[in-house]
């Protein structure tokens, strides 16, 4: 009998065909920038600005103000209402462009916008959701004269309390264009393919059922476009998501909601989900008023019963199992990498080094600072290891074992923007994966009603019909792809300020990083 | 033993470990992984080398960083010892990782307090990289046959007024106390590890490795030692690098082993109840602490192994109910005091003993409460008896088959298979084998569950030493080879009557001649596919065989089938026929089906169980070749059949002989798989349509998310079948299951496409008759959490109560129900000749449908539901996919 760890060490032959179903032609995303205005005719905006009846409609505010505040459309009597989201607020003061101070009239007033206390909470600030729509509206971070404060939020720990320590100068003077953001995914050597992404994330699972239709459409379409991929979650896949076949990553999770053996052959990455970081050991949940009849129907339950994916797989109790489970997977997809997603217990070192001994291709570590609305409180913030914390412990406990470089290292759970990216593959991980962010850039305002009823006001994470037609595919595509442009280029713009090349060099510098807690380091400058 | 004496045994254990100046953990070192266990045990001691093949199938189950054996029970002369001393001495074996401390350890633990009858190295290959299981030098293992020195003896007694206890026991006691000891200083509590006991007992070793087991028997030279029981384990530890053998299982206290397959969710609960009693572990595995707990409850507190094993997985819900009063009240007690020390999460134990009091070996196994690790059991009767317990059945067969190769009286085929149903009222999750010398003086084993109720084994003692009748059966007997041929134009049916009716009568040597006749008729390419036919309705169906015991008649049936099938023409030859034979050596001659190949064979042997070289890989590349008729044969476990055609798949079959492995059809979308014999673990997960027939028991989370399909099973699944079903699966379970059938089951409304389970609740009697079951279904939960699809039980004397429903709700059967089901008991009718009007037939009268099925269905439970979902407009956006 053929001893299976031998094997695993020699590489072998590349596979046979996978499956005698045809594959479906592939839709091209291009990557290109392109504005993506907010889809709300008063954006939620930082300030506010009021227009008084003493106005004579001169028109000087319009000719003053370079970003476009103030818009008198020809053939209008009175000014359209202030587009206050591209209003950079009082520090337009020292440009020589402040239409209050220039109005003949003075009939302008700014006040700050009292609404923004209510979005948003410690993780996610408002200054952050609103660069983070200003990044999906423009494709580039927002200008520097917004002020926001957005490469940390409030949460008094986790990523918001580390910091890079810049250089005055780097040692190597670097351009974007020599710049390498893409990371492989396959560092088995078992005759399986190499995959490579061009920036090092991907998108995380959130299944048909937790959100739209539409919203997992341009999360596809958005990682189409930089060849990187986006994950099914566990709840089917739908038919019209197989154009972006190659750019999905189909989840078979605890439920086993809609897997199939024909779904597992249409991917190149499969992931097992064990557990999510914002809920470890609670299974998966979709409460019943999201069990809409289109969704029961793709899961092939009863409409308007809450489904609940149990923890943890009913067939693995233990690490053979686990192998077992995953051998069966790489046996229905020949092509396919593993990814296994678990959460951070303490002991999350052993089940790394354990899901790499039985074949693993890729660890997703899911920390305890994600989850969207769904996710008990109670269990968001008390039960995962704060992710910054199992990066660390996994990347050496890896590197002690000797396998670091034999396997790839994702993390999540509350990734944010591109200096937590940045953050996390200093801290040891080789990418990452991202949730919320991507919502947030369709217009998500954070308010944690992701549960409740049929789900999302702003008709993201909901399946209801009326609502998911509030968001437009091609608008969502764009504000994916503009985020993402915007946060290569973030990334790319710190990797040249610490003149390191690639990606893959920045992967477990912890010597760049500096933690607030543990320093008397004065915050460094951004 | 009163209260006093435990005090005063507890309190001399107290500086045991504290030697040093240590604190104790009682954290968890490393994170066990799964394995694989094994354990059998036979009356005729059984060289080692019968580890080697369960071990070797088991190989996936680890990950070759631990492996470990322990045998009980040897042959005095191959230790050469006399009898007095095998019996009377104690067998220490130290494993030294470093060589250099042997003197040292000796003169501080061993010579002052002993006196040895014999000491000796246990021989060694000369180069351990000769062995590609090995992953790290063994240990030298050194084996000391002792006992304590009366003086010692007495001044130990003395200081810690052990005067109320026997003098074995207190020996007994010193023994273990110097063990923990010599651990103390050599292993525990050192940086570098230099030496530990691996084993301090009566007539028991244990030798463990960094590698897989069977390079044990291998590096030791130990391939010839004969012992009664044998039990072995391969270690999966998920740390990584590995350099001794410590932390590898069996464990051992005194005359016990355990090997173990699970994880404790409360080791540390478990280790803080030891700790209290001044038990500390230090190996710092579950394993260890499991063997201590079984060790105090054993020999400090005296529990009669009953009480044992209920400590260990207490009794629970609905089973706790229908226990005897008198027993509610001490397993209440036995709840209250061990509550902490009970071991909580998946966890499945082997456990052999020596019982040198009583003259008596035991091996056991136990399973925990809720059944989450694999377990089989099998009794093998006859002159020779063999008792087996395993993690899957498949290396039951390879120990069995590696058994009987070497004695003809031992059958390659169990008397019976069986699970245990954890915390249980019905066998209390364990099943005891005992061994010793009967009357006679002839060692005999029985086997008990844990309640003292025998194993019932079928009927039949007429036993069959095949090889030299088979000789003798062609000279005589012409009319039955001549029926047989006359008949078998007339088709499979009239034939396979023909050899019902004859077979109660026949010898063995009329049924292997009459199997053998249709075997050389199967050359014939236009009979080849009647052949086949008959001889596996006589291997999967039930019926009458006389005085003959079934497994020989099996053996024979089987043997045959293998030799047509080895018969088949081969891919590279012209021959005429149907069928083409592959197997391992000749899987590169793979190639597109010609005309009229309608068949390929599989010989399944010398293919790995999974990944590239498996032979479902096989199948797969053949599939896509063009081939949709399969037959696997010869199967030791190789996993995963029939997975990976994908959909559209409903031109194909696939037969499976022998021991078929986990996985098996699991994802299907169209074809039909049948197993012919017992199924193991994971069945027919998400399948998604096709059919799936089982022709014995299958194993553990069949149909886990099934999302449609029919399927049919001959006699029982274990452990949670069905979890999380959608869809419309229709599945027909003619057995019982052990408990939580159909959790969360969400398969719609029957009355409209949904899916649905029929349990029958029956069982076949030694003549093949249908005879209904204690309790259809014995579980505390049937049903629950679910909210679609329905639930049939066939029920006539109303023993499912509505206390095993948790979501679930009895309704009146109707006509309309009755006329969904129907088809599908006429169906099971078909596959395994278990006849819908016998299902009807109640203490020998027919009733009606409504008098002998139950219906559950779903209830809707309020905080599960929503009334706000109601109909959807169709919408271009979420339109049906």
């Amino acid at each position: 009998m053929a001893d299976s760890l031998v094997q695993e060490n020699k590489p072998k032959q590349i596979l046979q065909e996978n499956t005698i179903n045809t594959l479906v032609p592939q839709v091209e995303v291009p990557r290109v920038i392109k504005t993506a205005p907010p889809r709300y005719r008063n954006e939620i905006a930082k300030y506010i600005i009021r227009r008084s009846s003493e106005c004579t409609l001169c028109g000087k505010c319009a000719q003053v103000c370079p970003y476009g505040v103030h818009v008198l459309k020809p053939g209008y009597k009175n000014f359209a209402a202030p587009r206050q989201h591209v209003c950079i607020g009082p520090s337009c003061q020292q440009t020589g462009h402040y239409c209050v101070d220039l109005c003949p009239q003075k009939a302008l007033k700014m006040v700050e916008n009292r609404m923004l206390k209510c979005p948003g909470d410690y993780r996610w600030t408002p200054d952050m959701l609103l660069a983070t729509w200003k990044m999906a509206e423009t494709g580039a971070p927002p200008l520097p004269e917004y002020g926001y404060d957005y490469h940390t939020g409030a949460s008094g720990g986790g990523f918001d309390r580390l910091r890079f320590k810049f250089p005055d100068k780097p040692e190597v003077e670097l351009t974007e264009d020599e710049i390498d953001t893409s990371i492989e995914l396959n560092h088995r050597d078992d005759g399986r393919p190499q995959i490579k992404i061009d920036v090092p994330w991907y998108g995380g699972g959130m299944s048909f059922g937790s959100v739209s239709n539409i919203t997992q459409l341009s999360k596809a379409r958005a990682a189409t476009a930089f060849n990187t991929f986006t994950c099914t979650g566990e709840g089917g896949y739908m038919e019209r998501m197989r154009p972006y076949d190659e750019h999905v990553i189909t989840q078979v999770a605890t439920g086993l909601f809609g897997v199939r053996e024909e779904t597992i052959q249409r991917v190149r990455i499969v992931e097992f989900k064990y557990a999510q970081g914002a809920k470890p050991g609670l299974g998966g949940h979709l409460l019943a008023d999201k069990v809409t009849p289109t969704v029961a129907k793709m899961r092939e339950t009863v409409t308007g019963i809450s489904l609940f994916s149990p923890f943890p797989f009913h067939s693995v109790y233990s690490i053979e199992d686990h192998k077992k489970h995953m051998d069966w997977i790489k046996h229905v997809n020949r092509r396919a990498l593993i990814s296994t997603k678990v959460s951070t217990p303490a002991d999350v070192d052993m089940v790394a080094v354990g899901s790499y001994s039985a074949g693993t291709h890729i660890v997703h570590l899911d920390g305890g600072y994600g989850g969207t609305g769904a996710a008990p409180d109670i269990a968001k913030k008390n039960i995962a290891m704060p992710i910054e914390y199992a990066i660390v412990k996994v990347h050496r406990f890896l590197e002690q074992e000797g396998i670091r470089d034999k396997v790839t290292l994702i993390c999540s759970g509350g990734l944010r923007t591109s200096h937590d990216i940045a953050k996390a593959i200093a801290l040891g991980a080789d990418g990452v994966v991202i949730g919320t962010a991507e919502l947030v850039a369709l217009g998500c305002l954070r308010c944690a009603r992701c549960e409740s009823g049929r789900g999302c006001p702003r008709g993201i994470a909901t399946t209801d019909p009326e609502l998911s037609e509030m968001v437009n595919l091609d608008w969502g595509t764009q504000r994916i792809i503009n985020l993402y442009s915007a946060w290569r280029k973030e990334l790319v713009d710190i990797l040249i300020r610490f003149g390191i090349r690639s990606v893959r060099e920045f992967r477990g510098r912890t010597d760049l990083l500096t933690h607030l807690d543990y320093t008397n380091d004065v915050e460094h400058h951004q | 033993m009163n209260r006093q004496m435990i005090e005063k045994l507890l309190l001399s254990r107290q500086n045991l470990n504290s030697g040093l100046g240590l604190a104790m953990p009682t954290t968890k070192g490393e994170e066990e992984g799964g394995c694989g266990v094994v354990g059998f045990c036979c009356t005729e001691p059984v060289a080692a080398r019968h580890i080697h093949e369960p071990s070797k199938q088991m190989h996936n189950r680890g990950n070759g960083k631990g492996g470990g054996i322990a045998a009980l029970g040897f042959v005095p002369e191959q230790l050469g010892v006399s009898r007095d001393v095998l019996d009377n001495y104690y067998m220490v074996h130290v494993a030294f990782l470093d060589t250099g401390v042997r003197a040292e350890l000796e003169r501080k633990y061993i010579t002052p307090y002993f006196d040895m009858a014999s000491s000796r190295q246990l021989e060694t290959l000369d180069d351990w990289t000769s062995i590609p299981a090995l992953e790290a030098k063994p240990p030298d293992v050194w084996c000391y046959f002792v006992r304590v020195k009366p003086q010692i003896l007495d001044a130990f007694i003395t200081k810690n007024g052990f005067s109320l206890l026997s003098r074995d026991e207190a020996e007994d006691e010193f023994l273990s106390q110097q063990s923990i000891k010599l651990n103390q200083e050599f292993y525990a509590s050192l940086g570098d590890k230099k030496a530990f006991v691996m084993s301090y007992g009566k007539n028991i070793m244990i030798l463990k490795v960094v590698g897989y087991a069977e390079a044990i028997t291998e590096y030791y030279k130990i391939d010839d030692l004969r012992a009664h029981i044998w039990i072995a384990h391969q270690r999966f530890p998920t740390k990584g690098r590995v350099w001794h053998p410590g932390g590898a299982h069996p464990f051992g206290a005194m005359n016990t082993a355990l090997v173990h397959n699970g994880d404790f969710a409360n080791y540390h609960s478990v280790s803080e109840y030891l700790a209290q009693r001044h038990i500390y572990p230090q190996f710092l595995t579950d394993t260890e602490v499991a063997v201590q707990l079984f060790d105090l409850l054993d020999r400090t507190y005296h529990y009669p192994l009953e009480y044992i094993i209920e400590s260990l997985a207490p009794t629970s819900e609905l089973d706790f109910d229908r226990l005897p009063k008198e027993k509610q009240r001490i397993y209440r007690a036995i709840q209250a005091t061990q509550i902490h020390s009970s071991p909580d999460g998946p966890w499945f134990f082997i456990i052999a003993r020596n019982l040198p009091e009583e003259k008596k070996f035991q091996l056991m196994g136990i399973t925990d409460t809720a059944m989450l690790r694999p377990q089989v059991f099998a009794f093998n009767d006859g002159e020779v008896q063999v008792g087996l317990i395993c993690s899957e059945k498949q290396a039951i067969d390879a120990t069995l088959l590696s058994m009987s190769r070497e004695d003809s009286r031992i059958c390659p085929i169990a008397d019976r298979y069986w699970n245990a149903r954890g915390g249980s009222h019905t066998d209390g999750g364990s099943f005891i084998f005992n061994l010793e010398k009967n009357a006679a003086g002839k060692m005999r084993l029985t086997c008990a569950d844990k309640f003292g109720v025998p194993v019932q084994l079928p009927a039949g003692t007429e036993v069959s030493s095949l090889s030299e009748e088979i000789k003798m059966a062609h000279s005589d007997n012409n009319n039955i080879e001549n029926s047989i041929r006359q008949l078998f134009d007339a088709g499979s049916h009239i034939v396979y009557e023909y050899m019902l009716n004859s077979l109660p009568a026949w010898s063995f040597s009329e049924v292997s001649l009459a199997c053998e006749t249709i075997r050389s008729l199967a050359k014939d390419p236009d009979k080849t596919a009647t052949a086949i036919e008959v001889l596996t309705w006589l291997n999967d169906r039930r019926y009458a065989s006389g005085t003959k015991k079934r497994k020989h008649i099996l053996q024979i049936v089987r043997e045959a089938l293998h030799q047509l099938f080895d018969g088949l023409p081969g891919l590279a030859e012209s021959t005429a026929s149907a069928y083409r034979l592959i197997g391992y050596a000749s899987r590169e001659l793979l190639r597109e089906p010609l005309n009229g190949e309608t068949t390929l064979v599989i010989d399944t042997k010398g293919f790995s169980p999974e990944g590239n070289d498996c032979d479902a890989t096989l199948l797969m590349d053949a599939y896509f070749k063009g081939w949709r008729r399969f037959i696997s044969f010869n199967c030791a476990g190789q996993r995963f059949t029939g997975c990976g055609l994908g959909p559209e798949t409903h031109d194909v079959t696939i037969d499976v002989y022998d021991s078929s492995g986990d996985y098996l059809a699991s994802g299907i979308d169209g074809l039909t798989v049948t197993v012919h014999g017992n199924a193991q673990d994971q069945l027919g997960q998400i399948i998604k349509a096709g059919k799936l027939v089982i022709h014995g028991d299958t194993g553990q989370t069949f149909l886990y998310g099934a999302k449609g399909g029919s399927i049919y099973v001959m006699g029982n699944a274990a452990g949670r079948p069905l979890i999380n079903s959608v869809g419309k699966p229709r599945v027909v379970i003619n057995g019982t299951c052990l408990d939580f059938l159909a959790e969360s089951f969400m398969a719609g409304d029957v009355f409209n496409g949904g899916g649905f389970v029929i349990l029958n609740g029956v069982a076949f009697d030694d003549e093949g008759r249908l005879v209904p079951l204690r309790e259809p279904y014995p579980g505390s939960n049937l049903f629950s959490l679910a909210s679609g699809g329905a639930l049939y039980i066939r029920d006539p004397g109303n023993r499912v109560v509505k206390q095993q429903l948790n979501g679930g709700q009895f309704m009146p059967l109707t006509g309309e129900d009755w006329d969904i089901i129907l088809p599908y008991l006429q169906e099971n009718e078909r596959l395994f000749g278990i006849k819908v009007d016998d299902l009807l037939t109640v203490d020998g009268t027919k009733r009606t449908p409504t008098e002998v099925y139950r219906k559950i269905a779903p209830t809707q439970l309020a905080a599960l539901s929503s009334k706000k979902v109601e109909p959807e407009k169709q919408s271009a956006l979420v339109a049906d996919e």
